[in-house]
């Protein structure tokens, strides 16, 4: 009897061990930085891509498990034409993608990112994939009546809600919204939970992020209509989304883009890019990283 | 209720994979650790005393989430490329180390000085009292502590999403993201980790039961 169970014991914790132990690849270092990446991509035939889980830009489906959303299906196209059949997902935070990026932990950024002069200092981008414009997620009714981010800078204890290292925080700022009423969650569905429970009265995001979550969530909230949309400088204010290389990647770059200037706004590209809510009117037309990251349009 | 476990079990049980591998790796890890530099902080030597105090105090007076931080995304700069599971081991082991180290020097301290003096009055060397006399003594008073300490430890896994491992929280993160289910599904992370902090308390209990009784019976 004693021994039995000291061996049941034993056995058990071996499983576990074996359970536990890495498997193959687990413990792959990252691919690291300063050789071509071009080349070792093309050479190895496997390409890491960066991605946050942020529906509908680049998620892991629940059900297949697979990597999947605009960039990611968009960079699978792309890759395969520039001669790497795999793509492999590396998830992490938003807020660390860049310097995930930077210190050799993937070698693209394939998140739906938008170009911004900040982000053109750390990185290079790709030229952009889809504009879109932006919107808020609000309480069912709209109960303090925002329709925009200058309205809810104008209406007293109204707050907004952002995500720690979008965009928002920065228009937040810009039409002047203090300090004190925004609030910085980790994540969307955090920042939904917090329009939710009353934390925030408004969440700040892209017009696909916010219809992408009211589609999925059951809480009474909804997107306030009509929205009126960001004027700064005298420009409309909107995203424009595109892959993140790392400052010393520009051959993989220019190759990208090259593959990329033929794909955009193509049949193969409306019809990949569909399921997922980007319409022909979030094409980016002519606009350029160049442009973006001079801080034009 | 069987089809919410269903989709959302198996993700959540690969993130515990990692949670636990974290948890044995970093404690093995911080086990090491916590033995060295807790005796060599009561070493008469200057140059072993002064590395573990060094190390004790700089892993316990910052931030481990910056330490995972700068550990993942800072050394590559300096040519030392982690893959991202050891960097987590690692963190994590250094840092529980740190506390444990002062756990093992704190129930040294506590053995009565009587008994050094005692084993050198029996012309013991200093090595023999202290593997022999005071460590025996000192054993059974670590236990607790470290039980705390290994609890905490599995509980501070959670701050490796930010280093690209999915594990429990973020595995938990990832089906709210696809669901919003945020909280039945947090519901039951809470519960898993709740499980696994009573399976690795009483696997403390176990030794400290064992610990003592051995004393016991050597006494």
């Amino acid at each position: 009897m004693q021994l039995g169970r000291r061996f049941v014991a034993a056995l058990a914790a071996v499983l576990i061990l074996a359970w536990l132990w890495p498997r193959p690849g687990e413990l792959d270092g990252s691919p690291g930085m300063g050789h071509d990446t071009l080349e070792r991509i093309r050479a190895t035939g496997v390409v890491r891509v960066g991605f946050a889980n942020e529906a509908p830009y680049a998620y892991i489906d629940p059900r297949t498990g697979r990597l999947t959303g605009e960039a990611p299906e968009l960079a699978r196209l792309v890759f395969r034409q520039l001669g790497v059949p795999r793509i492999e997902g590396v998830l992490t935070e938003f807020g660390a993608l860049i310097p995930a990026l930077k210190a050799g932990r993937f070698d693209v950024i394939a998140a739906g990112m938008y170009i911004t002069p900040q982000r053109c200092r750390e990185i290079l981008f790709s030229n952009p994939t889809y504009a879109v414009g932006e919107a808020f997620m609000v309480r069912a009714g709209n109960p303090l009546d925002l329709h925009g981010y200058e309205d809810l800078r104008d209406t007293p204890g109204a707050t907004i809600g952002v995500v720690n290292g979008a965009i928002q925080l920065q228009y937040a700022r810009a039409v002047g919204i203090p300090e004190e009423h925004i609030v910085i969650f980790p994540s969307a569905p955090a920042a939904v939970d917090g329009v939710a429970a009353g934390r925030v009265s408004a969440y700040a995001a892209t017009a696909l992020t916010i219809n992408d979550l009211l589609q999925r969530t059951s809480a009474p909230l909804e997107r306030a209509m009509p929205f009126e949309d960001l004027v700064l400088d005298g420009k409309v204010v909107k995203g424009y989304g595109a892959f993140g290389f790392r400052k010393s990647d520009e051959k993989l770059r220019e190759a990208f883009n090259a593959v990329l200037s033929t794909t955009i706004g193509t049949p193969t590209h409306a019809k990949l890019v569909e399921p997922f809510g980007f319409t022909a009117d979030m094409l980016p037309g002519n606009v350029t990283a160049a442009s973006l990251c001079k801080g034009g349009t | 209720m069987i089809e919410f476990l269903q989709t959302h079990l198996p993700p959540l049980v690969a993130g515990l994979r990692v949670t636990l591998q974290l948890t044995v790796g970093g404690g093995i890890c911080a086990l090491v650790l916590a033995a060295l530099a807790g005796l060599a902080r009561r070493s008469s030597r200057r140059w072993l005393r002064w590395p573990a105090t060094v190390y004790v105090e700089v892993f316990r007076g910052t931030s481990a989430m910056v330490q995972l931080f700068w550990f993942y995304f800072a050394l590559p700069f300096f040519g030392v490329s982690l893959p991202a599971l050891v960097t987590g081991v690692l963190v994590l082991g250094l840092n529980s180390g740190a506390y444990g180290a002062e756990v093992v020097r704190s129930a040294i301290d506590h053995v009565p000085r009587g008994q050094w003096e005692a084993g050198r009055a029996l012309n013991l060397s200093d090595q023999r009292i202290l593997l022999r006399i005071v460590l025996p003594q000192a054993l059974p008073m670590m236990l607790p502590p470290a039980g705390n300490l290994v609890v905490e430890l599995m509980k501070n896994t959670a701050l490796v999403s930010l280093i690209t491992l999915s594990e429990l929280t973020f595995a938990a993160q990832v089906q709210r993201a696809a669901t919003l289910e945020t909280v039945p599904l947090f519901a039951l992370t809470l519960l898993i980790y709740f499980v696994l902090a009573q399976v690795l308390l009483a696997g403390v209990r176990r030794i400290e039961h064992y610990v003592t009784r051995h004393r016991g019976s050597r006494a």
